[in-house]
């Protein structure tokens, strides 16, 4: 019996087959390529092109080996900029601190407080419209904010001012906006880790003797402060680019880091635009990197969703 | 003790209430006489004719379909492989992956968007609904993975060592034992992928070609204009009512 040669491809199958290494490559680091090259390799252009690394010939981007900080030193120069920096992070910040306050006794009472038989209930009705296409939900606050909107007709009628006053266009209906639609992002994580907080040990501090208020100081609120943590940075790293909510109920007074890079890519545009708009945007990444750090410092684990 | 109870409670029925305003109101304003707008003078249905024959609404919904389909079907797909290695395999660099994945969840979209259109225009190419899909894909990967991971990590490998056992070969045993386990973890993260591309605004935003328009940016164009347009509170209704049913299905799926 004369030993028979294998076709080729079959040969491969088998190779394939038998290495643990090439099997995982194809699995994993096949699918993986993808997001290599659409996600991680954009970043490394961005920041190579912020970096003054491309210059356009005629409709073609050349390398050229040279680090410039021009972007970055005329982003800074560019009228407005760095008040619009500076808006963002207050309104990140006032977003960050009012979610917190809304949402913490909603999250108390879900998680410590509700019987079990209505979480899954409770919680889908929370959910709900947070389902509905976000722009919506803002474009609904605008009839709350309105001079002839909902807010200011209960206003009027109980009297509390005497005529409408102007929220629309207003450093307080970005905020108030912003609160609304972050909430959610920071409801979760409180939740998440009060839900699963052992209950016995509420009972334990009663027991031996610590008032309702103590019990929630030293054993409730320290036990939930990963979930404040994780929540907290959900809210606040997408609250500094927020470009969309100050676009819509905002105004001439509400330009934020993210409108500065909207405005830098799709009304500036040319070669200067994206410059400027990918400095902006490495700046905040750079911004995100260190918040990300010191939370890991802080809490030393992965962010909890729930 | 007591009293505090009850206002945690009413607390929370009013923060559900506050909540469901926004939308209320404008179904509310989707039955008002276009003319007054703000305030409400009248009950009408013209608004929803007005929908109903509004081409560039029902255009950008079809858009908006088609590509969140395509984006579902590759990122599930690739998502299952990761996340089937991952769990399955021991490599080196595995939770260095890990990490590597959950960060286009965490990166904000805005960055995300600009970053991928800086890359498009210095390898030029040109923006297309093909952009759009691909922008897509990156984040929706992340999910996949996440929900997939979570199913797959739960339950015991016993079954698929039963059947390779068994004489099944690696592909029998990952078709007729793992897939099929796996079914409910993989139709809730087609699911969350679906409503992520479907609804996604910024990244379609930034990287769509002239004049191809999903839903989210329809609704984007008409809301940024300063006015109100009666025809956008038509259109929340029906958005609502498909959130709804998204919503319970979800639950049924995670029931599964």
């Amino acid at each position: 019996m004369s030993h028979r040669q294998e076709p080729w491809y079959i040969t491969i199958l088998d190779r394939i087959r038998s290495s643990r290494r090439i099997k995982v490559s194809l699995i994993v680091f096949l699918p993986f390529i993808y997001l290599i090259i659409f996600f991680f390799a954009p970043f490394i252009i961005a920041l190579m092109y912020s970096l003054g690394m491309f210059k356009q010939v005629v409709y073609e981007f050349v390398f050229q080996p040279q680090i410039s900080l021009e972007y970055y030193y005329r982003l800074f120069q560019y009228p407005g900029v760095l008040v619009a920096i500076q808006r963002s992070f207050y309104y990140a910040i006032l977003t960050t601190v009012g979610t917190f306050l809304l949402s913490y006794p909603v999250a108390y009472y879900l998680g410590v407080k509700l019987p079990d038989k209505y979480q899954e209930m409770v919680v889908l009705v929370l959910f709900t419209p947070f389902w509905v296409n976000f722009l919506l939900r803002i474009y609904g606050m605008r009839f709350i904010f309105h001079e002839l909107g909902f807010l200011n007709m209960i206003l009027t009628t109980l009297g509390i001012v005497n005529e409408p006053i102007k929220i629309l266009g207003t450093d307080t209906a970005v905020i108030l906006v912003m609160i609304y639609t972050y909430v959610i992002l920071m409801i979760l994580p409180i939740y998440g880790v009060l839900e699963k907080l052992d209950k016995e040990l509420l009972e334990a501090a009663a027991t031996l003797g610590a008032s309702p208020v103590k019990t929630f100081l030293k054993v409730t609120l320290p036990l939930s402060l990963p979930g404040i943590l994780a929540g907290s940075l959900l809210v606040f790293i997408p609250a500094v680019g927020e470009f969309v909510i100050p676009e819509l109920v905002g105004g001439a007074n509400t330009v934020t880091l993210g409108t500065v890079i909207y405005n830098f890519f799709l009304r500036v545009k040319g070669t200067m635009g994206w410059g400027l708009g990918s400095a902006a945007g490495l700046i905040y990444i750079g911004l995100i990197l260190v918040l990300s750090y010191l939370y890991i410092k802080l809490v030393g684990g992965e962010i909890r969703l729930g | 003790m007591k009293i505090t109870d009850l206002i945690l409670k009413i607390y929370t029925v009013l923060f559900l209430a506050g909540i469901y305003l926004p939308i209320a109101i404008l179904i509310f304003f989707s039955f008002n006489e276009s003319r007054s707008k703000i305030v409400f003078t009248g009950f009408t249905l013209e608004n929803y004719y007005s929908l109903l024959s509004n081409y560039a609404v029902w255009d950008s919904f079809y858009n908006s379909i088609w590509t969140a389909i395509v984006v579902t079907v590759v990122s599930v797909f690739l998502g299952i492989m990761i996340s089937y290695g991952v769990t399955r395999y021991e490599f080196k660099g595995k939770n260095m992956l890990d990490i590597l994945m959950l960060i286009p969840i965490i990166i904000p979209e805005i960055v995300e968007a600009l970053t991928l259109l800086v890359f498009l225009i210095i390898l030029g190419i040109r923006l297309s609904p093909y952009t759009v899909i691909i922008g897509h894909i990156a984040f929706d990967i992340s999910f996949a993975y996440i929900v997939i991971k979570a199913r797959m990590a739960g339950y015991d490998p016993q079954f698929e060592e039963a059947a390779r056992t068994l004489g099944a070969n690696e592909i029998q045993t990952f078709t007729k034992v793992t897939l099929p386990i796996l079914m409910p973890g993989i139709v809730s993260a087609a699911l969350i992928a679906f409503l992520q591309s479907y609804d996604d605004f910024i990244k379609t935003f930034f990287t769509r070609p002239p004049g191809f328009t999903t839903l989210p940016v329809y609704i984007w164009n008409m809301a940024s204009r300063r006015g109100f347009a009666l025809d956008l509170n038509a259109l929340a209704t029906f958005i609502v009512v498909i959130s709804i049913v998204f919503a319970y299905v979800r639950l049924k799926v995670e029931r599964w």
